[in-house]
C-alpha cells in the first residue's frame, strides 16, 4: 500500500466516523422507550408481557420462535450440505469438509472418551445438542426482530435464555441419560440415573442462568446510548461467543459423562465372598487345633 | 395452574418437539453421512495399514527363513571343514605310524641282513683261515723246512690278513 492510498483511506474513515457521530448527536434524545430498564430486565427473565403469537394458535415466549428459527437455519444448512457438499467429499479433505469432519469428530471423540460402551447414539445426541446450543446462542447476535402481541418489536433472544427452552434441554438430556442407562444396564441403569435426581434441575438452570445473564448484560449495556460504541464488540460478540462455546461444551460433556456412568456394565464383586471364605478358613484353622487337643 | 417463573409445560413440549426435529435432521442429513464417510475412509486406511503390515511380516518371515538357511549352510560348511580336518589328521597320524612301522621293519630287516652278512663274512673268513692254515700246513709238511715253512706260514697269514 502506497503512502497516498493510506492517507486517502484514513481520511475516508475519519469522515465516516465524524458523520456518524454528528448524526448521533444531532438526532438528539432517543425516542422514549416502551418500557423502563427494570421492566425490560424483568421481562427478559419472566416473559410476562412480551409474547409472540405462534401462527395465531398460542402466545409464546420469543425464545420459542428463536428455537424454531434456529432449527430452520441449521436444518437448511444440513440439507444443503447433504445435497451439495457431502456427495463431493474427497479422500483428502478440503477446508469445508475438514470443518464438518472436525465437528463430527469432536463430538464422537467426546462420546467415546467418556462412555466406552454403546456411544453411537450418544455422540449423535451430543452433536445435535452442541450444535443447537452453540448456534442458538450465537443467534441472538443477529438480533432478528419479531413483533409482540402488544405491538412492540423485540429482537429474538437465544432459545435457551427462555426458561422453558432450558428446562426442555435439561430434562431431555436427563431422560436421554436414563434411557441409555436402562438400555445398557436395565434396572441398575435406571437406579443409577434416579440417584442423580438433581441433574435435570442443575442442567436446566445452568443453561438458563448462563444464557440469561449474557442477555441481561447485553441489555444493560445497550440500554444506555453512550455505552453502545466500542463496548458491544466485547460484551456482545466476545461474551456471546464465549458462553456459546462454554455452554455447548459443558452440557455435552456432562451428558456424555453421566451417560457413560450409568451405561457402564457393573462387574460382579467376588471380593466379599472370598473374604468370607478366608474368614471361614481361619475360623476352621483356629478351631481344629483345639479340637485335636 | 400458575407455575412460578412463568414455566409453561406446553412451551417446554414445543421446545422438545423442536429439538427432536432438529436432531432428526442433523442426524440423517449431516451427522450420519459424515460419520459414514469418515468410518469408510478409516476402514480403508486401516486395511491398507494391515496389508502393509502383513506384507512386512511376510518379508520378515522370508528373511528369517533365508537367514536361518544361510546360518545352516555355514554350520554345515564348518562341520564339513572340521570333519575334513579330523580326517586329515587321522590320515596323517596313520601315515606317520605306517611310515614309522615301515622304517622300523626296514631297520629290522637291515639289521638282520647285516647280521647275516656279518655271519656270512665271519664264516667265510673262518673258512679261508682254515684253507690258509691247511695250505700252509701242507706246504710246511711238504717242504719240511720248519723255520722256512714257519716264516712262509707267517707271511702267507700276513698276506691273507692284508688281503682281508
Amino acid at each position: 500500500m502506497s503512502k497516498k492510498t493510506r492517507i486517502t483511506s484514513i481520511v475516508i474513515f475519519s469522515v465516516i466516523l465524524i458523520v456518524l457521530l454528528a448524526g448521533i448527536i444531532l438526532l438528539g434524545k432517543p425516542r422514549p422507550r416502551a418500557e423502563s430498564l427494570s421492566e425490560t430486565m424483568r421481562d427478559a427473565v419472566l416473559h410476562d408481557s412480551m409474547k409472540v403469537s405462534l401462527f395465531g394458535i398460542k402466545d409464546v415466549n420469543p425464545g420459542l420462535i428463536s428455537a424454531f428459527a434456529v432449527t430452520g437455519v441449521v436444518g437448511l444448512f444440513a440439507i444443503i450440505c447433504r445435497i451439495f457438499v457431502i456427495p463431493r467429499f474427497k479422500e483428502i479433505p478440503g477446508k469445508f469438509q475438514l470443518f464438518l469432519e472436525t465437528i463430527v469428530g469432536l463430538f464422537r471423540g467426546l462420546a467415546k472418551g467418556n462412555s466406552p460402551v454403546k456411544n453411537g447414539i450418544l455422540s449423535a445426541y451430543i452433536f445435535a445438542a452442541g450444535v443447537y446450543i452453540f448456534v442458538g446462542t450465537m443467534f441472538e447476535l443477529f438480533g432478528f426482530q419479531v413483533v409482540t402481541t402488544s405491538g412492540a418489536s423485540v429482537s429474538l433472544p437465544a432459545p435457551l435464555s427462555d426458561i422453558n427452552g432450558a428446562i426442555a434441554m435439561g430434562c431431555m438430556s436427563y431422560i436421554f441419560i436414563m434411557l441409555g442407562g436402562i438400555a445398557n444396564n436395565g434396572f441398575h441403569g435406571f437406579l443409577g440415573t434416579i440417584k442423580e435426581f438433581s441433574l435435570p434441575l442443575s442442567m436446566s438452570f445452568r443453561l438458563f442462568g448462563a444464557l440469561l445473564s449474557g442477555a441481561l448484560v447485553t441489555e444493560l449495556v445497550y440500554y444506555a446510548t453512550f455505552l453502545s460504541f466500542v463496548l458491544p464488540v466485547l460484551v456482545g460478540v466476545l461474551f456471546t461467543l464465549l458462553h456459546a462455546l462454554i455452554q455447548a461444551y459443558v452440557l455435552t460433556l456432562l451428558v456424555s459423562i453421566f451417560y457413560g456412568e450409568v451405561s457402564e456394565k457393573k462387574l460382579e464383586k467376588p471380593k466379599k465372598t472370598k473374604k468370607k471364605k478366608d474368614k471361614n478358613n481361619s475360623i476352621n484353622n483356629t478351631i481344629t487345633p483345639e479340637v485335636s487337643k | 395452574m400458575n407455575v412460578p417463573l412463568n414455566i409453561d409445560w406446553q412451551q417446554i413440549l414445543l421446545h422438545v418437539f423442536n429439538f427432536t426435529i432438529l436432531f432428526c435432521i442433523l442426524y440423517f442429513f449431516l451427522y450420519k453421512p459424515v460419520k459414514d464417510f469418515m468410518e469408510k475412509r478409516e476402514a480403508e486406511y486401516k486395511k491398507q495399514h494391515d496389508d502393509a503390515e502383513q506384507a512386512l511380516e511376510d518379508a520378515q518371515k522370508t528373511k528369517e527363513e533365508y537367514e536361518s538357511k544361510i546360518a545352516g549352510a555355514e554350520d554345515e560348511i564348518s562341520a564339513m571343514k572340521s570333519e575334513a580336518g579330523t580326517k586329515n589328521a587321522e590320515e596323517r597320524t596313520r601315515m606317520i605310524e605306517q611310515a614309522k612301522a615301515e622304517a622300523a621293519s626296514i631297520v629290522e630287516a637291515a639289521k638282520k641282513r647285516g647280521e647275516m652278512e656279518h655271519d656270512k663274512i665271519v664264516a667265510e673268513a673262518q673258512r679261508e683261515i682254515a684253507d690258509i692254515v691247511t695250505t700252509a700246513t701242507e706246504k710246511i709238511v711238504l717242504s719240511a723246512d720248519v723255520s722256512k715253512s714257519y716264516d712262509e706260514f707267517l707271511k702267507s697269514a700276513e698276506g691273507n690278513m692284508k688281503n682281508e
